[in-house]
């Protein structure tokens, strides 16, 4: 059995049509999965979703040729997505409640993302994301709270100051790997943790509230959005900042994973004296990861305090480093499309299924250990660069 | 102000021993299996929990409630946590052994959240902190007027007693042989017929015991017992063995009074600083990691090039 | 005209170990030297004492003028030196395509701000890189050429010999070490493999070879210089023939008996 037998290309029309007809189809089950009440119909659509994803396992053909029609038509399928995802809002109406979850999706997409540097691509344990998560958050509020700066100059400067963070932590990543590594970013995150807990101009347990709101061209996200005549809740603001950042996030990730600093971190994943012996530093990459992923979080932090508009340090915990994990691991490791699923599939899930709140951790934990055992390299593995070439 | 070192003395030795047991359930584990069972900590929590609903059912059996049940359940405990660890490895972390180092640690996290999450669901009002008995009362002697009660001397007696029967197991017994070849070079070990198997089960059993008594001391040093305070068990005990050193006993022991030491001086010397003192173990766990990424008596080991 | 690489007494001790016993040697620009030795002599660690990933107890490498000596082996790289090993360390889970373009990393500058900020000139280069690459790959053989796209892992031992030989090459060295090349090669895959530096040495005159190998098919290809280690010192030097039917050298290899019989 040599290299697959390719079938016949998609042609423009039917790679058109695919195109479209996939990402309405995805965007029409996600609706139907918000709008769900009841636990049956939830777990309903969860069959669906499963049976979609052993169509795609038993007859592998079908995920080529969704890809292939995907990427030959590449203005289409950018339009088509635009269009699902500036439309969006409309179709759900004044349903404040999904909206939050879309926000809630998108922010761990981005922390998803992030993370996906170093755990995806290079290997890297990394249990700190909450804390970079955690000081994006705390340097805006701050800013914004004792210093009156706006929102939007908030945002680079908390995000340098997590970048800061992320090479702190990439110090000791250079001299050591794996299970050391994962202690020190263990006791980096507590550490945020702890000091974020105890210090005062930190409001302490009690966190900081009030954080105003952001406002744009005059228009301030505390207000309900009128666009064309449709008004929509104030949540919408936020869904489409939250929906810009996603976007800032996969062209950046896209951007490193094709390019030469993607392909050393890949290599440093896979054998590190060897990587070394092509010329690559590593131990320069691996602390470039770690400020890759703080920088992002970072951001994400900062929208988050600005729309609930109050945080605190239980906020950020350990197991919000450990939630932001599984959806890379469950989502597929170096996929950038498998980790953003990941992010939603573990956001919106445990919500819908609020029966079982109580038992969320426990099934996070049960999922984490399945998919280790049984499919480690996630729903969507990654999958190898094409440089325009067929297989 | 002697007398504040006396008793902070005590406390440290108390502390360090309890530190030492837990830490030396990590450093077994990993010299033999290279992998790090994350979860020991929890495992070894789950005793305190174990011992209080056995201690409870033989007393509604009984009728009595009568101090030798809490022996009975002590041991009992102790056992049941060693088995545990046993099952625990062969359905999950045997898996991993071979596995990427990462894969295995993510398991195992995920492993401890797991086991927090089912004594927080299966153990009535789990949720809540739950009273522990100090399992020996009294004060033994004085020191400068500074009362050292039995308890402490119990734990100090006891982490010794382990510690000798260990060495001699490792050392003197066929089985503890086997143990440390199997933690020197795990392929060459089974080429010259040392059952894995075996040798993983005994691991870990007496691993998981250790921790047991450990956690049973520690619920008993702090009056209570938590589901989460496996965490903490955990993440100390796990510090003290990379501190130390992975896979070294020694090491293990100094880890765990290193990392005492440091949680009764912030404590004492600074301000507030119990809610401080994690933030200090871990800055030194990170200091260390960083000059010695062994440990202090770990080997670093050569990858042959 | 200096030599290319000069080694001048070196000296690799691990603890109580000596691994390399005060070896010096020189070697010219387009020149080949085999280093022969059996098994644990010291040659690979000599290979990672030169390439930066030990640094001797003692003694010092020059390289093109440079004292290298302890320089990071990813710096080694920059400089000129790439290098093979004993067990093939490829990249399995990328592609062929890929491990090659990872060989260029030296010869390539994008950095995180152009590949966020320029991503047009992070791509060029790119581009240029696959262009490269592919044509490496093709001059290499044309199988591997066809297999580009698939995992590294999924070669062939022969293959897999050739993809790491065009990874090395791809940093444009000045001097490639090659480590048990023909390891676990039949002979028709080693004369393969004789033909393929021999094509190497034409296509690039002024590339100087290393080779540590076993097989002496591969050695008799290029008898000009040959040094024979054993226990970390260097007891034999000279042309193919003078080092085989020196005593010292059977003697190493066969025991003392053999040697004298």
């Amino acid at each position: 059995m040599g290299g697959s037998a390719s079938p016949a290309a998609p042609g423009a029309t039917s790679a058109v049509a695919t195109s479209i007809l996939l990402q309405l189809g995805g965007a029409a089950l996600l609706y139907a999965i918000l709008k769900a009440e009841q636990g049956w119909q939830v777990l309903t659509l969860l069959g669906l979703l499963g049976f979609g994803f052993y169509l795609l396992e038993r007859f592998p053909w079908l995920s080529d040729f969704a890809t292939e029609s995907l990427a030959r038509v590449p203005v289409v399928t950018a339009a088509t997505a635009a269009v699902i995802v500036l439309g969006f809002p409309f179709v759900v109406g004044s349903n404040t409640y999904i909206l939050h979850l879309l926000i809630v999706a998108q922010l761990y997409a981005v922390l998803a993302l992030a993370l996906n540097f170093q755990l995806g691509s290079a290997n890297i344990p990394n249990f700190a994301t909450g804390a970079s998560y955690g000081i994006g958050a705390y340097v805006s509020a701050l800013l914004a709270l004792n210093f009156g700066v706006s929102f939007w100059l908030t945002l680079p400067i908390a995000a340098l100051a997590a970048t800061l963070f992320g090479f702190i932590i990439g110090i000791p990543s250079m001299r050591t790997r794996d299970t050391y590594l994962a202690l020190v970013t263990i006791a980096f995150g507590v550490v945020v943790h702890q000091l974020l807990n105890n210090f005062d101009w930190t409001g302490g347990p009690n966190g900081l509230v009030g954080i105003p709101a952001p406002s744009l061209f005059g228009h301030s996200f505390a207000d309900p959005l009128n666009v064309f005549g449709w008004k929509l809740p104030s949540q919408a603001n936020f869904y489409y900042l939250a929906a810009a950042l996603v976007v800032l996030a996969i062209v950046t990730a896209n951007r490193l994973h094709n390019s030469r600093i993607g392909l050393a971190w890949n290599a440093l994943r896979a054998d590190e004296i060897a990587a070394k012996a092509q010329g690559i530093n590593v131990a320069w990459y691996k602390v470039l990861a770690f400020a890759v992923d703080a920088f992002l979080a970072a951001f994400a932090g900062t929208i988050y305090a600005f729309y609930v508009s109050y945080i605190s340090p239980d906020n950020f915990t350990f197991l919000v480093s450990v939630t932001i994990m599984t959806m890379v691991i469950v989502g597929g490791m170096d996929n950038i499309f498998g980790v953003i699923v990941g992010a939603f599939l573990l956001t919106i899930l445990p919500e819908k299924l609020r029966a079982f709140s109580d038992y969320r951790l426990l099934f996070f934990g049960i999922v984490i250990i399945l998919f280790l055992m049984i499919r480690p390299q996630g729903l969507f593995p990654q999958r190898l660069r094409q440089y325009g070439g067929r297989k | 102000m002697t007398e504040l070192l006396v008793q902070q003395s005590v406390n440290w030795i108390t502390l360090g021993s309890i530190y030492a047991l837990l830490a030396i359930g990590f450093s077994l584990i990993f010299g033999v299996l290279n992998v790090i069972h994350f979860s020991h900590g929890d495992v070894a929590m789950t005793a305190p929990f174990i011992a209080l609903a056995a201690a409870q059912a033989l007393a509604t059996v009984f009728g009595a409630a009568a101090p030798i049940w809490l022996v009975l359940a002590v041991l009992g405990a102790v056992l049941c946590v060693g088995l545990i660890g046993v099952a625990l490895d062969k359905a999950i972390i045997r898996r991993f052994r071979d596995a990427p180092a990462m894969m295995a640690l993510v398991a195992t996290v995920a492993l401890g959240i797991v086991i927090r999450e089912l004594i927080r669901h299966l153990y009535p009002q789990g949720s809540n902190p739950h009273a522990f008995p100090r399992l020996v009362s009294g004060v033994a002697f004085e020191i400068t007027g500074v009362p050292v009660s039995w308890f402490a001397l119990t734990v100090v007696g006891l982490t010794v007693l382990l510690v000798a029967l260990l060495f001699v197991f490792l050392h003197k017994t066929p089985l503890g042989l086997r143990i440390r070849a199997a933690s020197e070079d795990r392929i060459v070990a089974r080429m010259m017929g040392i059952s894995d198997g075996r040798v993983f089960r005994a691991t870990f059993l007496v691993a998981s015991a250790i921790g047991a008594i450990a956690g049973l001391l520690f619920a008993s040093y702090a009056g209570v017992t938590r589901f989460d305070f496996g965490v903490m068990a955990g993440l100390l005990g796990f510090s003290a063995a990379v501190i130390g050193g992975l896979g070294s006993m020694p090491g293990a022991i100094v880890g765990g009074l290193i990392i005492a030491g440091i949680e009764v001086l912030a404590q004492t010397f600074v301000p507030e600083g119990a809610s401080y003192r994690l933030v200090f173990v871990f800055m030194l766990v990170i200091v260390v990691l960083i000059f010695r990424p062994a440990g202090l008596l770990g080997r670093t080991i050569m990858e042959k090039v | 005209m200096s030599a290319l690489l000069e080694v001048e007494n070196v000296t690799m001790r691990f603890g109580g170990l000596v691994a390399v016993d005060d070896i010096s040697f020189s070697l010219d620009r387009g020149t080949v030297l085999a280093v022969i030795g059996p098994n644990g002599a010291g040659k690979s660690t000599l290979f990672n004492v030169i390439t930066g990933v030990y640094t001797p107890t003692a003694g010092r490498v020059k390289f093109d003028g440079a004292d290298i000596t302890g320089t990071p082996s990813y710096e080694v790289v920059q400089r000129g030196i790439a290098r093979t090993f004993q067990s093939s360390r490829l990249f399995s889970d990328l592609s062929v395509l890929d491990n090659v373009i990872i060989g260029m990393h030296t010869r390539t500058k994008a950095g995180v701000l152009d590949v966020l900020f320029r991503p047009g000139i992070a791509r060029r280069e790119m581009a240029a890189c696959v262009e490269k690459a592919e044509a490496l790959l093709r001059a290499s053989s044309g199988d591997l050429y066809e297999q580009r796209y698939r995992p590294a892992g999924t070669l062939a031992q022969a293959d897999r010999r050739r993809l790491e030989i065009a990874r090395a090459l791809a940093s444009q060295p000045k001097l490639i070490l090659l480590d048990e090349p023909s390891a676990g090669m039949d002979d028709a895959e080693t004369d393969a493999l004789v033909a393929d530096i021999m094509r190497l040495r034409t296509e690039h005159p002024e590339l100087s070879v290393i080779l540590i190998e076993h097989d002496m098919r591969v050695v008799q290809a290029f008898p000009e210089r040959v040094m024979c280690i054993d226990y970390g010192r260097r007891i034999a030097e000279g042309s193919f023939e003078a080092v085989r039917s020196n005593p010292r050298v059977q003697e190493a290899y066969l025991g003392a008996a053999a040697a004298h019989a």
